[in-house]
């Protein structure tokens, strides 16, 4: 067992501290929810009620669709283009998809290769994108999520002020989506963007983010 | 795969969470309110309005809610269409006119009767003849 935790605790860790933080959302959301309902002179609902309401779910899905979108675009973007002096970057003179030697596909696969990536075809193709194709698939299923909840949280306020509801069409054409989307979006290219810059003159000694301490800012796509 | 086909679904199902019910009971309020007022039962008329309806009502009539819910002049109509998002509803009459409600601890109450668009119904308030 505690081996077990040793050996996994940075998805134990990050998985914890995600629901602690889903469960404080709920808790500090739905107070503020009700504080809105009491100066509306509308009464409060149940915590139970607001956590299975669009009010909640839009919040939360917002932010899930641009942190998918964030590592989506860093898996991609992390294959054709380098940051010198970067370990988040490639190698100079690496960018592309390399050659299946240095890949391990195919006839290069090892013994302990993953069935598909010594497999030919189709099968080869789609798990040598399948990381990129599930954060996708994850990435705009959230954003979907987020339009859906976004739009029914957007007709309450609506009916609150004696107007007309809009459609999900209508909805993802108004300022209320596209701000909630980009007020996401432009922190998330903003924290890893600069993490990848940062890391080409600061370290951060045993995490295999950074450098080693005495590597030179030059040197690029050496992790510790 | 499975988890971005789980969002979705998810997310329409909180969408739509507890709607039929919550469309019912939207419905026999609208029809609780219009039927009353129409029959010049002001206690069950008054009774489908939120407090601050009721006491925006009888500050502007100055008498009592039973009294002066009769002089609000309303068409009423058959209801062509009820919609739910949250705790906040809009019906809508053959007349033309909507009726908006707000879900109280005590149910389903009218917060505003006999309104029209005016301008674009989605940017522009309707015009009620009574709101809070």
């Amino acid at each position: 067992m505690r081996q077990f935790v040793k050996h996994n605790g940075l998805g134990l860790f990050f998985g914890a501290i995600f629901l602690a933080s889903l469960v404080g959302q709920a808790l500090v959301g739905h107070a503020d929810f009700n504080h809105i309902q009491a100066q509306h002179h509308d009464d409060p609902i149940s915590l139970g009620r607001y956590v299975f309401s669009s009010d909640f779910g839009v919040d939360v899905m917002e932010n899930w669709q641009s942190e998918y979108l964030q590592f989506t675009l860093y898996i991609l973007m992390t294959v054709w283009l380098l940051q010198q002096g970067s370990p988040e970057s490639k190698e100079l003179g690496k960018e592309g998809l390399e050659s299946d030697k240095e890949q391990k596909v195919g006839e290069h696969a090892g013994a302990k290769s993953p069935a598909w990536a010594r497999a030919r075809g189709w099968r080869q193709t789609l798990y040598s994108n399948s990381l990129l194709v599930v954060m996708t698939a994850i990435w705009l299923a959230s954003w979907v999520a987020s339009s859906i909840t976004g739009r029914v949280a957007y007709n309450a306020d609506q009916f609150d002020h004696q107007q007309a509801a809009v459609t999900w069409a209508q909805y993802v054409a108004t300022s209320d989506f596209w701000n909630r989307t980009l007020q996401n979006w432009q922190s998330e290219f903003l924290a890893v963007g600069s993490m990848a810059v940062l890391a080409i003159y600061l370290r951060q000694r045993g995490s295999p983010e950074s450098k080693p301490v005495g590597a030179p800012h030059s040197a690029t796509g050496i992790e510790s | 795969m499975r988890l971005a086909a789980l969002l979705v679904v998810v997310a329409a199902a909180t969408a739509g969470c507890g709607q039929s019910d919550d469309r019912a009971a939207v419905r026999m309020t609208t029809e609780r309110f219009i039927t009353a007022h129409a029959a010049d039962r002001g206690e069950t008329a008054c009774a489908a309005l939120t407090q601050d309806t009721r006491a925006e009502l009888e500050k502007q009539e100055s008498s009592a809610c039973a009294e002066a819910v009769g002089s609000v002049e309303l068409e009423g109509g058959a209801i062509t269409r009820v919609e739910v998002a949250m705790t906040n509803a809009k019906v809508d009459l053959a007349s033309g006119e909507s009726v908006f409600l707000s879900e109280q601890a005590a149910g389903w109450r009218i917060a505003a009767v006999g309104c029209r668009p005016q301008g674009d119904p989605r940017a522009e308030p309707f015009d009620c003849e009574l709101e809070a």
